[in-house]
C-alpha cells in the first residue's frame, strides 16, 4: 500500500510522526519503506539517526532519480545503517524498514510527464517489494504531491491501493489550513479531480492525525490551575465544532498523537527502550503511533459514514 | 442535590451497553424476556438521553463528548455507535412487524394469566397494549430525530438507504402506534347512582356535602370538558356526548389497556397495515391512561416541532390525540382538586370507580395533577401540596420510612408490584389477563424533581430536592449486583430484606423509568439557578457601596502610588465589573466577588487609620 504524508503547515511533526509510524509497522512485522519527498528540505535521516544523511544524500537520492539523472536512487536499510544504538539491529520478528533519502543540494522541481512516469515506476516496483510504501511530502499545496498525484491517477497505479494522511495541530489556525489544504481552492481533492481522479473515491482515501494533541483531562495537566483547566476544556469544545464544521472531525481521524517531550526538543523515533527503561517517553506516544500504524491497514477505519 | 444526571446516566449507558452488547451481538430481553415493550425499553435507555440534554447527543460523531464515548466504548467508537444504533433500532422494527408489514404493539410477556389459569392463549398473549403504543411513540419519534441529524453527516450511499428504511419503518411505527392510542381512548358514561358513580361521588366529595349537591357540583365542574367531548369524533370514545344531557348522568375518560371493542378503524393514508378488532373494556384505566398521556405529550414537545418530526398527516393524528389528552388532563385534575377543602388527590390512598384502591393509584393521579400544574403555570402553594402528598407516599410506600418486619402491606407494590385486571367488552367472559406493575419509585422520583425544577421558592424547593435525594438512595441500593445485569434495575431485596430476591437478569421497564428519571433530573440541573430576590437586593446594595469606596480611593490618587497599589486598585476595578456583568443572574457570586473588594480596599483604609491615631 502507498500511503501520502502531507500537513497544512511546516512544523506539524509530520516526517517524525510519519518515520514513527512506519517504524511500528517494522516492528509489526511488515516490510517498510519510507520515501524522503521533502524536496525543499531532506532531513528525515536526522530522524533514523543516520549521521551521514542528516541533510540528505549528496548524489543520487531521490531528486536526482526523479529528474533522471540517477537510475537507481540509493537506498538504506535502518537496521544497519542507523548510528543509533538502539536502532541497529533488526529485532526478531520485526520487517525491514528501507529509507530513501532525498538530494541534499536539491529543491522544488515542477511536475512534467517524464518526472510523473519516473515516479510511477518507482512507486510499482516498491509497491511490490513493501507491504507499506510512506511518502512523506512537503508542507502545504506543493509539486511533491502534485506529482504523486499525477501519479496515483495514472492507469499503471490504478490497482494500487494508495491513502493520504494530512498532519495538523490541534488549533484554530491549523485545523482551518488542513481543512483547506484537503478541500479549499487547489486543495487536494480539486488538483486531484483535475488529474484524473475520482472525488469520492480521493476524499474517502484521506484521513487526518492531530499532531502535538494536549487532553484537557490528561493527568500530566497537573501543574495547571483548575480555571486553565476550565478554560481548555471550553476551548477543546470549541475546536471540535470548528473541525466538526469543516470535516475535519473526529470521523475524518485516523490518530492523535499527544504532546511528548521527547518529540518536542528532539524529533526521533521512539524505541520501547526510551519508555520503559528510560523513561523520558510516554507510553501514550507509543500507543498513538502504533494505532496510527494498526490502523492504516484497518479497512473498517476508513469506511467512513 | 445527590443525583447527578450526567455521571449516573454514564453508568447506566455503561452497564447497559455491557448487557446488551456481546461479541458484537445485541442481546434482546431482559427479566421479562422479549417482547415489543421491553425491547423498545432497552433500546430507550440509550435512545432517552442521547434525544435529551445536549451531552448525550450521539447523532453527531465529530461532536460527542470523551466521557460518553468511554461509558460505550463496549458498541464502539464514535461512528459505531450510531450505525450500531441504526441495525438493531431497523431490527427492533422488523422483529415487530406482522408479515405483511403491519407493526405488531403484543404485550406478549408483560401479560400474566389470571388466578385459577395455568396460560394464556395465544390470541390473548399477542393483544396490542396501550403501554406498547406509547412506548412506540417515544422510540419512534426518538430514532427519527436521530436520524433527521445523523443524515447530514453522512455520505457513504449504502448508509444513506439504511437511514431511509430506518426513517420509513419509524415513522410507520408512529402513525401505527398514533391510531392505536385513538382506538383506546375511551369515555365511559354511567348513573350517578350506579356503584361507578357512588364511587366517584364518594372521592370527590371531601367535605361531607349532600349527595344530589356533589352531583350537581361535578356536572358543573366537568361542563366545559363534557361540551369539548363533542369534538372527538374519530376513533373509539366518539358519539358518547348525547348520554351526557341527561342531569343524572357522570362519567369517566381515558385510555381503555387496549383496543376497545368496536373502535373504528381510523380514516388515514398513512400506511399502518390492518387495523385489528379490538377487544377490551370501554372503561379508563388509571394506568394505562397515564402511560397513554406521557406518550402523547412528546408529540407536541418543542423537539417534535423543532425538529419537524411528524409529517402532514401524523400532524393530523397528533391534533386529534391531543384533543383527548387536555380533555383527560383536565378531567383527572379536576377530579383530583375538586372542592374547597381537602382535595381528593390528599385521601390517600386513591379509589378508582372500580372500587379497586392503592397508593400507587395516588401516585398516578399525582402525575396527572403534575401535568395540569404546569400548564395551568400553577403557584408555588398549589404544587406544595402535591409535593406533600408525594411525600407521604414515599413515607406509606417505606421508600423514607422503615418497614414492618412482617407483612407490612406496602411491600407488594414494590415487588411484584400492583396487580391490575384487564378485562374485555361487557359479555366478553374469556378476555381476563394480567399486568403488574412496580414502577412505584422511580414515577414517584421523577414526579418529585419534576415538581422541584417548577418550584420558584429556594426553600419548599430545597425540601422537595431533599425527598427527591431520599427517593434516590433508595433506587441506588435496589441496583442489581450480580451479573448479567450488574448496576442495572431492579432488585428489591436488597432494600426490603422481607422480600426474596429475584433474578439478576435486568428489567428494562424499570431501568427504562430510572432514565427517565435522571433526564428530567438534567433539564433541571440545566436551568437557570433561582434567583433570590433578598440576596439580589443585598448585592446591589453591596455593589454600590464598593463603586464608591472604590472612586474615593482613585480621588486620592492612589493610581499613581507604585505597582503594589496599582496591581490592588487594578484587581478591584476588574472584580468590580464581572460583578456588574453577572449581579442579574447571579447575585450570590456577585455578592462574594464585592466582598472581596471591599476587604482589600479597607486594607488601605485601616491602614491609614492608623496614622490618625487609631490602635
Amino acid at each position: 500500500m502507498l500511503v501520502f504524508a502531507t500537513s497544512d503547515k511546516g512544523g506539524t511533526g509530520r516526517s517524525v510522526t510519519s518515520c514513527n509510524v512506519v517504524y511500528r509497522r517494522a516492528l509489526q512485522s511488515s516490510d517498510v519503506c519510507y520515501l524522503d519527498f521533502d524536496f525543499g528540505s531532506p532531513t528525515a535521516g536526522a530522524i533514523f539517526h543516520i549521521n551521514a544523511l542528516v541533510s540528505g544524500v549528496p548524489e543520487r537520492g531521490l531528486h536526482s532519480y526523479l529528474l533522471g539523472k540517477a537510475n537507481d536512487p540509493v537506498r538504506y536499510d535502518v537496521w544497519t545503517s542507523s548510528d543509533r544504538d538502539s536502532l541497529r539491529g533488526r529485532p526478531p520478528g520485526a520487517g525491514r524498514l528501507v529509507f530513501h533519502p532525498g538530494d541534499s543540494g536539491g529543491g522544488e522541481f515542477s511536475a512534467d510527464r517524464d518526472v510523473v512516469r519516473r515516479c510511477v515506476n518507482l512507486l510499482l516496483r516498491l509497491d511490490e517489494e513493501f507491504e507499506l510504501c510512506l511518502v512523506d511530502l512537503s508542507a502545504g499545496r506543493s509539486y511533491a504531491t502534485q506529482i504523486v498525484l499525477a501519479a496515483t491517477a495514472t492507469p499503471e497505479l490504478a490497482a494500487v491501493p494508495y491513502r493520504w494522511l494530512i498532519y495538523h495541530r490541534w488549533t484554530r489556525q491549523h485545523i482551518i489550513a488542513a481543512a483547506n489544504l484537503v478541500n479549499g481552492r487547489r486543495g487536494i481533492i480539486e488538483t486531484g479531480a483535475e488529474l484524473g481522479h475520482d472525488r469520492d473515491r480521493l476524499s474517502s482515501a484521506i484521513r487526518f492525525v492531530r499532531t502535538a494533541v494536549v487532553d484537557p483531562d490528561s493527568t500530566e495537566l497537573a501543574g495547571l490551575r483548575a480555571a486553565q483547566i476550565a478554560w481548555l476544556r471550553d476551548c477543546n469544545t470549541d475546536l471540535q465544532e470548528i473541525a466538526s464544521g469543516r470535516r475535519v472531525g473526529r470521523t475524518q481521524m485516523l490518530g492523535a498523537v499527544p504532546l511528548d517531550p521527547v518529540l518536542q526538543w528532539r524529533e526521533q523515533l521512539i524505541s520501547d527502550n526510551d519508555v520503559l527503561t528510560r523513561h523520558i517517553a510516554n507510553q501514550a506516544t507509543v500507543d498513538a503511533f502504533n494505532t496510527i500504524a494498526k490502523r492504516l491497514f484497518d479497512d473498517s477505519a476508513w469506511e467512513g459514514l | 442535590m445527590k443525583l447527578q444526571p450526567r455521571q449516573q446516566i454514564l453508568e447506566i449507558w455503561q452497564a447497559t451497553a455491557r448487557t446488551s452488547f456481546q461479541d458484537g451481538k445485541w442481546i434482546w430481553g431482559g427479566r421479562d424476556s422479549s417482547n415489543s415493550i421491553s425491547d423498545a425499553e432497552q433500546l430507550l435507555c440509550l435512545m432517552t438521553p442521547a434525544a435529551g440534554p445536549a451531552v448525550f447527543k450521539l447523532d453527531r460523531p465529530d461532536e460527542t463528548s470523551d466521557d460518553v464515548l468511554r461509558a460505550l466504548r463496549g458498541l464502539g467508537d464514535s461512528v459505531e455507535i450510531p450505525r450500531l444504533l441504526i441495525r438493531i433500532l431497523t431490527e427492533y422494527m422488523e422483529r415487530y412487524s406482522a408479515a405483511d408489514g403491519t407493526p405488531v404493539f403484543a404485550g406478549e410477556e408483560y401479560f400474566q394469566p389470571p388466578p385459577g389459569v395455568p396460560e394464556l392463549s395465544d390470541t390473548l398473549r399477542t393483544m396490542d397494549v396501550v403501554d406498547s403504543f406509547s412506548t412506540s411513540v417515544a422510540l419512534s419519534l426518538s430514532t427519527i430525530g436521530f436520524l433527521r441529524v445523523f443524515r447530514e453527516v453522512i455520505k457513504r450511499e449504502d448508509l444513506r438507504r439504511e437511514v431511509e428504511a430506518l426513517e420509513a419503518l419509524a415513522s410507520k411505527r408512529l402513525s401505527a402506534a398514533m391510531v392505536g392510542l385513538l382506538r383506546s381512548f375511551t369515555v365511559s358514561v354511567f348513573d350517578a347512582h350506579s356503584p361507578e358513580g357512588r364511587a366517584l361521588c364518594r372521592t370527590a366529595n371531601q367535605s361531607g356535602v349532600p349527595e344530589r349537591q356533589i352531583i350537581e357540583d361535578l356536572r358543573r365542574a366537568l361542563r366545559e370538558i363534557n361540551a369539548r367531548l363533542r369534538d372527538v369524533t374519530i376513533g373509539s370514545g366518539a358519539g358518547i356526548a348525547e348520554d351526557l344531557d341527561n342531569p343524572n348522568r357522570l362519567f369517566e375518560c381515558g385510555w381503555s389497556w387496549g383496543i376497545v371493542r368496536k373502535a373504528p378503524a381510523i380514516v388515514t393514508s398513512e400506511q399502518v397495515g390492518e387495523q385489528r378488532e379490538g377487544v377490551a373494556q370501554a372503561a379508563p384505566y388509571l394506568y394505562f391512561t397515564v402511560v397513554a398521556l406521557d406518550g402523547i405529550a412528546a408529540l407536541f414537545s418543542e423537539r417534535t416541532r423543532l425538529l419537524g418530526l411528524l409529517n402532514e398527516e401524523q400532524t393530523r393524528l397528533a391534533q386529534a390525540l391531543q384533543l383527548r389528552w387536555d380533555l383527560t388532563q383536565s378531567y383527572w385534575s379536576t377530579i383530583a382538586t375538586f372542592g374547597s377543602g381537602r382535595w381528593p388527590l390528599e385521601d390517600i390512598p386513591w379509589r378508582t370507580t372500580d372500587r379497586a384502591e392503592s397508593d400507587y393509584f395516588s401516585l398516578l393521579v399525582t402525575s396527572i395533577v403534575v401535568q395540569d400544574l404546569v400548564r395551568r403555570r400553577a403557584p408555588d402553594a398549589a404544587l406544595s401540596r402535591v409535593g406533600q402528598v408525594l411525600n407521604e407516599l414515599a413515607n406509606r410506600s417505606r421508600i423514607t420510612r422503615r418497614p414492618f418486619e412482617l407483612n407490612d402491606p406496602a411491600l407488594p407494590m414494590h415487588s411484584p408490584g400492583v396487580r391490575i385486571d384487564l378485562f374485555g367488552a361487557d359479555g366478553d367472559t374469556e378476555t381476563t389477563l394480567r399486568w403488574t406493575v412496580s414502577d412505584f419509585a422511580p414515577l414517584l422520583l421523577q414526579r418529585t424533581v419534576r415538581i422541584a425544577g417548577l418550584m420558584r421558592d429556594t426553600e419548599r424547593r430545597g425540601a422537595l430536592l431533599g425527598l427527591a435525594d431520599d427517593v434516590w438512595d433508595h433506587l441506588q441500593l435496589r441496583r442489581i449486583a450480580g451479573e448479567p445485569g450488574t448496576d442495572l434495575w431492579d432488585q428489591p431485596g436488597n432494600v426490603f430484606s422481607q422480600l426474596p430476591s429475584i433474578s439478576d437478569h435486568p428489567s428494562w421497564y424499570y431501568t427504562r423509568r430510572v432514565v427517565e428519571c435522571l433526564v428530567t433530573a438534567a433539564d433541571v440541573v440545566g436551568s437557570p439557578p433561582l434567583r433570590n430576590e433578598r440576596l439580589a437586593e443585598l448585592a446591589g446594595d453591596l455593589l454600590s457601596e464598593a463603586d464608591h469606596r472604590f472612586d474615593q480611593e482613585l480621588l486620592r490618587g492612589s493610581t499613581e502610588a507604585g505597582p503594589a497599589m496599582r496591581s490592588t486598585l487594578q484587581s478591584a476595578r476588574a472584580t468590580l465589573r464581572r460583578a456588574r456583568e453577572i449581579v442579574a443572574d447571579h447575585p450570590g457570586t456577585a455578592f462574594v466577588l464585592v466582598s472581596e473588594v471591599l476587604r482589600d480596599l479597607d486594607r488601605l483604609a485601616a491602614a491609614r487609620s492608623d496614622l490618625s491615631g487609631g490602635l
